[in-house]
């Protein structure tokens, strides 16, 4: 019972795990690493399996925490935008001055999200970037939907402000 | 472009409240230069942006997984094991005597806590007949003191009135 949800349920969901551990981490191998952790993690309380009503939900709380645990343990550090930038091919800097002027936008950008704390971050991720609903944040990171608005309504004042005090503007 | 609207959407994305399709409708608003933008969308454009860039990102390619954990862990179901009742009538016959051993216990008890009850009404009927005999005998003790005192006085005139009589 246990065997056919997994591969029912769980496997589909593997690469959105994946997705999910790179954006966290920024980096392939160490993707690879937590979504595997997670996987046998999911496996080994396939007694919980049944229970829950939400399967995904549990996944995707699994691999963050184990995510999350990676970034506490080692000091991670996320390549910033600018190393980022500097990787994309260079046909898409057509205009050095522009292309750098962006860079560094984005750059501050990075950093006032980066800069947030983890659960205004998390909800922020998952939903500007990941485009998840708000119940599906709420059941990954198991807490309340109304909770989920709150913490993303202070996430985007946050940001919003410290792009208002460094005086970004849009390019 | 109406950027009346797409103001009071920002508006709503500001404050948590607003819904996916909302958001996409200002990605996507974004995503496009607006030479003419009013401020209130100037200073948002740079976190869709960089919202954009980020939902974008391209994740590499899915790696080969190794699901070998799966079969190291199935649980194995373990084996039936057929039950014999007529096998087991030792078992049942101690079942059957231990409940019978508690129940007659269970039956001493209450006829001994019984016997300790009764008991204890007559030691109480006692210890009242004890204090009514005993009320009834300094009763009659008070009296036969006062009667005492009495033949007393009485026994000191005859004796004056024998003196008396002596001299005369």
């Amino acid at each position: 019972m246990s065997l056919e949800l997994f591969l029912s349920q769980v496997v589909p969901v593997r690469s959105k795990l994946y997705r999910f551990a790179y954006r966290l981490l920024g980096d392939e191998e160490d993707a690879k690493d937590i979504t595997q952790d997670a996987l046998m993690k999911v496996w080994a309380m396939q007694g919980k399996m049944t229970e829950l009503q939400n399967l995904e939900a549990w996944c995707m709380r699994i691999t963050r925490n184990l995510a999350l645990d990676k970034i506490k343990s080692r000091k991670y550090r996320i390549a910033d935008t600018l190393d980022k930038a500097s990787e994309l091919p260079a046909s898409h800097q057509k205009n050095p001055h522009a292309a750098t002027e962006r860079n560094e936008v984005m750059n501050k950008v990075h950093t006032a999200i980066n800069a947030l704390p983890e659960k205004y971050k998390s909800v922020m991720q998952l939903r500007d970037m990941d485009g998840l609903s708000y119940q599906e944040i709420a059941d990954i990171l198991d807490i309340d939907m109304n909770e989920v608005k709150v913490n993303l309504h202070r996430a985007r004042k946050a940001v919003r402000e410290k792009l208002q005090n460094q005086q970004v503007y849009g390019l | 472009m109406d950027y009346k609207s797409i103001s009071a959407l920002l508006e709503k994305y500001w404050d948590g409240e607003s819904t996916l399709a909302e958001e996409a409708a200002l990605k996507a608003f974004f995503s496009e230069p607006h030479p003419d933008m009013p401020e209130d969308l100037l200073e948002a454009a740079p976190l869709f942006q960089y919202l954009e860039e980020e939902s974008a990102i391209r994740v590499p390619a899915e790696p080969e997984w190794d699901m070998s954990f799966l079969e190291e862990t199935t649980v194995k179901t373990p084996p039936v094991v057929k039950m014999y009742p007529v096998k087991n009538w030792m078992k049942y016959a101690a079942i059957v005597l231990m409940a019978a051993g508690v129940g007659y216990g269970l039956k001493q008890h209450h006829a001994s806590r019984q016997i300790a009850m009764e008991q204890l009404k007559e030691e109480e009927e006692a210890r009242k007949a004890f204090i009514e005999t005993k009320r009834a005998l300094a009763l009659l003790s008070r009296n036969l003191n006062k009667g005492t005192e009495k033949m007393q006085a009485l026994s000191y005139f005859n004796t004056a009135t024998e003196k008396l009589s002596v001299k005369d």
